[in-house]
C-alpha cells in the first residue's frame, strides 16, 4: 500500500494553532499549580532502553513503540512518565533530599490497535511525591490532582479512590488464594459485574459471605467498607483509619462529594501498592487520569521508600473543557515599498506595548480580502502618517 | 435527576428490553420502536433512547454518547471494548458453535472457517492450538460449507433450526449469549446513583 502524502503514522496528530493554543493554556494553568505546591518540573529523554523502563512501565507489551540503536539494542518511545521519574529520583543526586517532589508536562506513546484516530502520542501532567509514605502525602497528590481540574474548568468533576492492598487483604480473607484474586481483580478493572457473579460460582467462598463478596463492587463511601474489614488483622484496621482520615480531611478540604470510594476500584497498572485513584469529568467518556501509591517501582531502583503521583491526560483534559473563545486582538499592518520603514517601526512600537502584530508585504497577498478579515484592527502602510 | 440515553439494538432484542423497563415500573411512552427515528424520548423518565444496530452499541457506549446500552455478549466478546458489564439480563438467550457438514473432518492442514465473528473464531481455535483460516462473512454464514468455501463455521445458535435446513449440524459449542447491560466507565462514575438504582430494579426483574 502506497502511503498517501497526507498521511501520519497510525494514531499521530497535527495539532493545528487552536488546540496548539488551548494546549498551551492548559499547561500554563496546570504546571503553574504544580510549582505553588512546591514541585520541580523536569524533563526525561523521548527514548529508553526497552530492558529498563520499557519493561517497568506496566504497559501493555504491544502498545510499546520498538526500535533499534545503532548497537541493536532495543529502545522504546517512552510510553510513561512515572517510571523515568523514579530512576531520576533513585540517582544518587536526589536520593538525599527525600522527599522530593518532581512535576513534569511531557508527550508519551502508545501504539493503538483500534480504530484509526486514537491517539498514540499525547501529552500528560502530573507529579510524584517520592520519599513519603504517609496518608498525609496521598492527600496532597489527590488534592492537587482536584485542583487542576477545577482550575482548568472540568465540569462534574469526580475522583474514585480504592486500596489495592487493603483489596488484596479483603480478598485473601474470602479464601481467594492469589491467583484467585487476580482473576477476580482483572474482572473489577473492567467493572464486570455479570464476569464476578459468574466467577463467584466457582470460587470457594461459602453461601453466606457470597452476598458480601459481590457487594464489594458498590461501596461509595469509607464506612461501606467497615463491613469488610477484619478486626484481627492489624493491617487492615490500619490501613481502614487512615482511609476514614482521608475521608475526613477530603470533607475538611470541600473535595468531599466529589470523591466516590470503590473498594472494588483497581487499576490495570500493574505497580500501584496502595491507594489509587482515577478521575473523571463531563464531556470526556474516558478517564482524564489517574494516580496512586507505587512503592514497589522503587524497590527496582534500590530504593525502599514510599512513592505516589497522577497524571492527567491533556487531550482529554481538552474534550472535557469547554474551550473558552479566547479572542486575542492581533493587528495587521499592511506595508509596501513606501511605508515599509514606517510600518516596521510602528510595529516594533506596538510590539513593545505588549500588543500582537503582523507585518505584511501587501503585493505579495493574493486575496486581500479574506486575509484582512482574520484580524481585528487592520492598519495600511500608506495611512501612516509621516511625522 | 440527571439525563440517561440509552443506545439499544433495533429489532426484538429491543421489545424485550422494553418490556423489562416497563415491567421495573418505568414510565415509557407506547411504540417506542415504530417509527424510523433514531433517538426517542421519554421524558417522564428522562431517558433518551438512541436506536442502533446491534454491533454498533458498544461502541456508542465506550465513547460516552451513551450512558448505558443494551448489548449481545458475543458483540461484547467479538469488540473488545472498554465498557463496564453490569447486569445480565438473561434475555436473546442464544450460543456461539462451531457447525458444518455432518460426518466430516476438518482439513487437516488449514482448515477454514467461515464466520461473522472473525474474532471469536480466532481466539477459540488459537486456544485449542488449531491453525485455521478465518473467513469474514456478513451474513447467510451457512452457506459457506454448502458451496465448498469453508470446513466449519462460526454462528449464533439460538433454535438449530437454520442449521437444519440447510443439512449442518453443530459441532462444538464456544460460548453461551445473553444480553448485557453495558455502561460507558465515566458516565457509571457521574451518574452511579441513577445507574446502580437501574441495575438494581432490572435485576428483581431478571430474577423473578
Amino acid at each position: 500500500m502506497t502511503i498517501e502524502m497526507f498521511e501520519k503514522p497510525l494514531g499521530m496528530r497535527d495539532d493545528f494553532p487552536v488546540i496548539a493554543k488551548q494546549k498551551a493554556n492548559l499547561r500554563k494553568q496546570g504546571t503553574e499549580l504544580i510549582e505553588q505546591a512546591g514541585y520541580e518540573l523536569l524533563q526525561t529523554p523521548t527514548l529508553e532502553y526497552y530492558e529498563t523502563i520499557g519493561r517497568i512501565s506496566a504497559i501493555s507489551d504491544d502498545a510499546l513503540f520498538k526500535l533499534l540503536d545503532s548497537q541493536g539494542k532495543t529502545l522504546v518511545l517512552r510510553p510513561d512518565m512515572t517510571s523515568p521519574i523514579a530512576r531520576v529520583a533513585a540517582s544518587k543526586l536526589l536520593r538525599e533530599k527525600m522527599p522530593i517532589r518532581l512535576g513534569y508536562y511531557s508527550n508519551v506513546f502508545r501504539a493503538q490497535k483500534r480504530e484509526g484516530g486514537r491517539p498514540a502520542e499525547f501529552e500528560q501532567m502530573g507529579v510524584e511525591l517520592i520519599g513519603d509514605d504517609s496518608l498525609y502525602a496521598d492527600a496532597e497528590v489527590i488534592s492537587l490532582a482536584w485542583d487542576i481540574l477545577k482550575q482548568v474548568g472540568v465540569g462534574s468533576a469526580r475522583i474514585v479512590v480504592g486500596h489495592t492492598r487493603l483489596l488484596e487483604l479483603i480478598l485473601a480473607d474470602f479464601g481467594l488464594d492469589s491467583e484467585q484474586s487476580s482473576k477476580v481483580r482483572e474482572l473489577f478493572v473492567a467493572k464486570n459485574g455479570v464476569g464476578v457473579e459468574q466467577l463467584s460460582r466457582e470460587l470457594p467462598i461459602s453461601s453466606n459471605k457470597l452476598a458480601s463478596f459481590l457487594a464489594l463492587m458498590q461501596a461509595t463511601t469509607v464506612a461501606d467498607w467497615k463491613q469488610w474489614i477484619n478486626n484481627g488483622n492489624e493491617e487492615q484496621i490500619k490501613l481502614y483509619h487512615d482511609m476514614e482520615r482521608l475521608e475526613e480531611l477530603f470533607k475538611r478540604n470541600g473535595l468531599g462529594d466529589a470523591i466516590t470510594f470503590d473498594i472494588s476500584f483497581s487499576s490495570h497498572m500493574t505497580y500501584y501498592t496502595g491507594l489509587v485513584f482515577e478521575c473523571y469529568g463531563a464531556g470526556s467518556g474516558f478517564p482524564l487520569g489517574s494516580g496512586g501509591r507505587y512503592d514497589g517501582l522503587m524497590e527496582q531502583f534500590g530504593l525502599q521508600v514510599g512513592a505516589t503521583g497522577f497524571g492527567l491526560r491533556v487531550d482529554r483534559l481538552l474534550e472535557s473543557v469547554s474551550p473558552e473563545k479566547i479572542e486575542e486582538p492581533q493587528t495587521l499592518i499592511l506595508f509596501d515599498e513606501q511605508s515599509e520603514q514606517r510600518a516596521f517601526e510602528k510595529a516594533q512600537q506596538m510590539r513593545a506595548s505588549g500588543k500582537r502584530v503582523t507585518l505584511q508585504y501587501a503585493p505579495a497577498v493574493q486575496a486581500l480580502e479574506p486575509f484582512t478579515d482574520l484580524f481585528t484592527e487592520v492598519i495600511r502602510g500608506e495611512a501612516l502618517d509621516n511625522g | 435527576m440527571d439525563e440517561l440515553t440509552i443506545a439499544m439494538p433495533k429489532g426484538r432484542i429491543f421489545e424485550e428490553a422494553y418490556e423489562l423497563l416497563v415491567g421495573a415500573g418505568y414510565d415509557l411512552p407506547k411504540e417506542l420502536d415504530d417509527s424510523r427515528k433514531l433517538i426517542v424520548e421519554a421524558p417522564n423518565e428522562k431517558f433518551r433512547f438512541i436506536l442502533a444496530k446491534p454491533m454498533d452499541v458498544p461502541t456508542y457506549v465506550e465513547h460516552g454518547v451513551a450512558d448505558i446500552g443494551i448489548a449481545g455478549k458475543d458483540v461484547l466478546l467479538e469488540h473488545d471494548r472498554d465498557v463496564h458489564e453490569l447486569l445480565d439480563l438473561g434475555i436473546s438467550a442464544c450460543y456461539i458453535a462451531t457447525a458444518g457438514l455432518p460426518n466430516t473432518e476438518m482439513d487437516e492442514v488449514t482448515p477454514r472457517i467461515a464466520t461473522k465473528y472473525p474474532a471469536v473464531a480466532s481466539h477459540y481455535y488459537r486456544s485449542k492450538g488449531e491453525q485455521v483460516e478465518i473467513i469474514e462473512l456478513n451474513g447467510s454464514i451457512e452457506l459457506a460449507p454448502l458451496i465448498g468455501l469453508s470446513d466449519r463455521i462460526v454462528d449464533i445458535v439460538s433454535t438449530g433450526r437454520t442449521l437444519k435446513d440447510n443439512g449442518l449440524v453443530e459441532y462444538e459449542k464456544i460460548a453461551d449469549i445473553t444480553s448485557r447491560l453495558i455502561a460507558n466507565p465515566v458516565s457509571y462514575r457521574l451518574k452511579q446513583q441513577r445507574i446502580t438504582e437501574l441495575v438494581d430494579k432490572l435485576r428483581e426483574q431478571v430474577e423473578k
